[in-house]
C-alpha cells in the first residue's frame, strides 16, 4: 500500500540569473561613472540652500579661485582647450611643441601666468604641479591673463556658461576682480557653485 | 535498510559509490554583494554633486534708460564684513543715517531682512556693498539669505568711500 506524498517543491531560486543582472549594473555603473576632475588646488566651496545642479550640457568654464586667492581655469571641452593653447601661445610667442600640447591637454586645469608657459608646459601636469609652478592666472589690471583665456574659449564655444568655484575663505577682492573681468566682455550670468546646504525652516 | 547518511562513514554492505558533488552554488550571498555595491556607488556618486546658485549681473554695455529707479526708503545696504554684517538705510554721507551691526546667524541679518521685507513689502531692494576684509563665504551667505527670505530684489556693488567712511565713523 503506497502512501500518498505531496510533492514537495523547492524554496531554493537559482540566483544565477539575478546575480549576472547585478553585477551587470555594477559594472555598468562603475564604467559610466565620470572621475570627479584632477583640481590644481583644492577649494571648499561654501554651502547654499539652492538645489540646482550645475548644468554641463554645453560646458562649462569652471573658474576656480583657491584660498590664497589664485585663479585657475578648467574645462573638459578638449577643442576649445586646444584653441585656447594655440592662441595663447601665438599672442606670448611660445613655440609649442607636440610634447607641450600633450601636456596641456592631460590636465584639465590652466593655471600659470603666461610668462611661465614654456616652464609648465615641459613637465608633466602632475610635476608641475609639485614643484609648485601652478601659481594661478594673473589678473590684476596692468596683466589681466584671465581675460585672454576666457575670451578666446567663448571664441571657440560660445555656448560656454561660466561657473565660479570660490573658496569659501578667499577674498572677495579676488572675485569682484573676476566678475568685473568678465563683465569687461560682456559676459553677465555666472553660476556660482557651492555645496547643498538644508534650508532652514 | 536504504538510509542515505550524507556525513559519510557508514559504508556497511550495498555497491559502494563515489559521492557525487552538487554543481549548484548558492548565489544568494553574491546577488546579496552585488546589490549593495550598487546602491552604495548610486549614492556616494549623487551625494559629491554640487549645486549651483546663479547670479546675474548688470549689463554694463547697455544704457540703463530701461531701469526702473528705487526709493531710498525702500532700500536698504548691507556690507557683509569678516564676521559681521552692517547694514543702513538712506545715504552713507549724511550725518543722520545709522549704522546697525548684526551677524550671519539665523537670528541675526536673517531677522533684519525678514523684518524689513514685512515693514517695506514688496519693492524692497537689497544692495550689498562687501567691504574690503569680507571673503567670498560673507557675500554667498548674504545671497543665499535672500534666497531664504524669498528675496529677489538684490544687487552687488562695489563699496564707495563714502560706506567705508560710514563704517569708520561709527567705530563698530
Amino acid at each position: 500500500m503506497p502512501k500518498v506524498k505531496a510533492k514537495r517543491t523547492s524554496v531554493s531560486l537559482d540566483m544565477t540569473a539575478m546575480c549576472d543582472v547585478a553585477f551587470l549594473l555594477l559594472t555598468f555603473f562603475m564604467l559610466t561613472a565620470k572621475f570627479r576632475p584632477e583640481e590644481a588646488v583644492t577649494v571648499v566651496p561654501p554651502s547654499s540652500i539652492s538645489e540646482k545642479p550645475l548644468n554641463t550640457k554645453d560646458g562649462v568654464l569652471t573658474i576656480s579661485v583657491s584660498k590664497e586667492g589664485g585663479v585657475y581655469l578648467a574645462t573638459d571641452d578638449m577643442m576649445a582647450r586646444e584653441f585656447m593653447l594655440e592662441r595663447m601661445a601665438n599672442k606670448y610667442g611660445v613655440a609649442l611643441t607636440e610634447e607641450m600640447k600633450s601636456n596641456f591637454l592631460s590636465s584639465e586645469v590652466v593655471g600659470f601666468p603666461a610668462g611661465a608657459m614654456r616652464q609648465v608646459l615641459n613637465e608633466k601636469p602632475s610635476e608641475a604641479k609639485s614643484k609648485g609652478f601652478l601659481k594661478g592666472i594673473p589678473i590684476d589690471s596692468a596683466n589681466n591673463e584671465l581675460s585672454y583665456w576666457v575670451g578666446y574659449a567663448k571664441l571657440s564655444n560660445p555656448a560656454f556658461k561660466i561657473a565660479i568655484k570660490g573658496d569659501q575663505n578667499s577674498d572677495y577682492k579676488v572675485f569682484s576682480d573676476i566678475i568685473g573681468t568678465l563683465q569687461a566682455q560682456n559676459i553677465n550670468i555666472f553660476q556660482l557653485v557651492t555645496s547643498p546646504e538644508k534650508r532652514p525652516q | 535498510m536504504a538510509e542515505i547518511d550524507s556525513s559519510g562513514g557508514g559504508k556497511k554492505g550495498g555497491k559502494k559509490r563515489s559521492k557525487k558533488m552538487s554543481t549548484k552554488i548558492d548565489m544568494t550571498p553574491m546577488v546579496d554583494l552585488g546589490f549593495l555595491l550598487i546602491t552604495f556607488f548610486m549614492l556616494t556618486t549623487t551625494l559629491a554633486k554640487p549645486v549651483t546658485m546663479q547670479l546675474n549681473m548688470p549689463d554694463k554695455t547697455e544704457d540703463n534708460t530701461q531701469t526702473s529707479p528705487v526709493k531710498m526708503s525702500e532700500t536698504v545696504t548691507i556690507c557683509p564684513d569678516e564676521n559681521k554684517v552692517y547694514y543702513y538705510q538712506g545715504i552713507p554721507s549724511e550725518s543722520a543715517t545709522v549704522l546697525n551691526v548684526t551677524d550671519y546667524s539665523d537670528t541675526g541679518i536673517r531677522k533684519v531682512i525678514a523684518d524689513m521685507k514685512a515693514r517695506i513689502g514688496n519693492n524692497f531692494t537689497i544692495v550689498m556693498k562687501p567691504t574690503k576684509k569680507s571673503k567670498y563665504r560673507n557675500v554667498v551667505d548674504l545671497i543665499d539669505e535672500c534666497a531664504i527670505t524669498n528675496n529677489k530684489r538684490y544687487a552687488l556693488l562695489e563699496i564707495d568711500p563714502d560706506t567705508e567712511a560710514l563704517i569708520k565713523r561709527s567705530g563698530k
